[in-house]
């Protein structure tokens, strides 16, 4: 008996869920085709600003659960505490900085300075930049790989390519045909290879969005 | 403590960071294990500020902490009425953490979703398929041999990924006219993948000469090089 009013619980839940996720996204919809403006075009913006809240809400929610799993791995002693230690007083740092920052507490030379942003752009520009650089090393290396593993048409093509590409950028003297080489690759047939995967992609979108908005495709439950 | 001795301390923090992470090329270590969790904290630090700061603390002001000035009582309640709903469904997300009590959380994700959905069939509409479908074909006033290598080149690439299949023999396959066209969609496949690959390797090129001219330069000023 409980099982039956659980399960029937279950799917007034799940039907309420798709009436919101139709009826939302075609209120939406209908305020995004809709003149500037016009009631229906304002009522979309402001359902796109409630999504905007919502998803800040969620971030905050996510953040909490990196708080707690890295909290229960210190309180539990787990393998690699300490760096859960280093996340949680890092991220308080930021956070204590930045309320010191709005608090206005720097007095002297440091008056007016927005000492959070000089610890972002120092620490996570740095760590970015070092993160994006080291990546030359790993492209490179999966390259070679990928040819020294197994040798197919399509690989060679794959590597050719990129041979052609990185070759043209090269600034060799009184070799402009290698510079143009490069240039119709990336401006012919590169392109349209490019843009026939945006247009699957476009059109992939649009699928399933239909799907979801006449609640063909209701995966968001599960 | 002055704003010069601010940018010296920034600086070599910087550079310490740079090397923790360059520590990864003698492999997985120690070092590069506390740079990578320092940007973990510092990211989650920064996500939140700006969560509150730029999204949650105006909408409170502008909803549920309004002043009333000139309102009338009744837009009053409408307004703090508004303001809850977000914040309502962003509180129902949290029972997703529960298996039993997911159903509600979905409530919650459900208007994320439908908005959400709405918002990129547009963009994908408007922003990806009308204009790339129109420049492929104005493509070929450009240039008749290049644009019709583009037009081509968009179409089969379009075929390569179609997933039509007919049963013939018991063995599951393309159509006979899909596989010559998605064998040529798959060259401008490859072709394209190649140049994104190579301009992937540019730019990090590019980046690591940045980070390491960057370094050198702190380094040299401090040593009055």
């Amino acid at each position: 008996m409980a099982t039956n009013s659980g399960a029937q619980r279950h799917r007034l839940l799940n039907f309420l869920a798709t009436v919101i996720v139709i009826s939302s996204g075609l209120v939406t919809l209908i305020g995004l085709l809709s003149d500037d403006g016009s009631t229906a075009a304002d009522t979309a913006r402001f359902l796109i600003q409630l999504v905007t809240v919502i998803a800040a809400v969620a971030v905050l929610a996510g953040l909490v659960n990196l708080v707690a799993v890295h909290l229960g791995r210190f309180v539990r002693a787990e393998r690699g505490w300490p760096y859960s230690v280093l996340v949680l007083v890092v991220a308080l740092v930021v956070g204590v900085l930045r309320i010191l920052d709005r608090a206005e507490v720097w007095s002297g030379d440091l008056e007016g300075e927005q000492i959070s942003v000089r610890v972002f752009e120092s620490v996570q520009v740095s760590l970015e930049s070092a993160l994006a650089a080291l990546l030359v090393f790993f492209l490179v290396f999966a390259a070679y790989r990928l040819m020294r593993d197994r040798v197919t048409v399509w690989n060679a093509l794959f590597s050719l390519t990129v041979i052609v590409v990185l070759v043209g950028w090269v600034p060799f003297e009184d070799m402009d045909v290698l510079r143009d080489v490069r240039d119709w690759v990336v401006r012919v047939p590169a392109s349209a290879g490019m843009r026939g995967l945006l247009i699957g992609v476009g059109l992939g979108t649009l699928t399933v969005g239909v799907r979801v908005l006449i609640g063909q495709d209701r995966s968001f439950r599960d | 403590m002055t704003p010069d001795t601010l940018d010296l301390i920034a600086g070599w923090a910087s550079l310490v960071l740079t090397l923790l992470v360059f520590s990864y090329l003698l492999g997985d270590n120690v070092l590069y294990r506390i740079a990578v969790h320092v940007l973990v904290g510092v990211a989650a630090g920064y996500i939140a500020v700006v969560a509150l700061e730029s999204v949650l603390v105006p909408w409170l002001n502008d909803t549920l902490l309004a002043d009333q000035g000139a309102r009338s009582d009744a837009t009053m309640v409408a307004l703090r009425v508004i303001g809850a709903v977000p914040l309502l469904f962003g509180a129902l997300l949290l029972f997703k953490l529960s298996p039993r009590l997911a159903p509600v959380g979905n409530l919650g994700l459900a208007a994320v979703i439908g908005i959400g959905t709405a918002v990129a069939v547009v963009g994908a509409v408007a922003g990806t398929v009308i204009p790339l479908a129109r420049e492929a074909g104005e493509a070929v006033g450009d240039s008749a041999l290049d644009g019709i290598v583009i037009v081509v080149g968009t179409v089969t690439t379009l075929a390569y990924f179609q997933y039509w299949a007919v049963e013939r023999g018991g063995e599951i396959r393309a159509p006979r006219l899909f596989r010559p066209l998605g064998a040529v969609g798959r060259l401008f496949v490859m072709v394209a993948l190649g140049a994104l690959y190579a301009g992937a390797i540019v730019t990090s090129i590019t980046i690591f000469g940045d980070v390491i001219d960057a370094q050198i330069r702190f380094i040299l000023d401090r040593v009055g090089g």
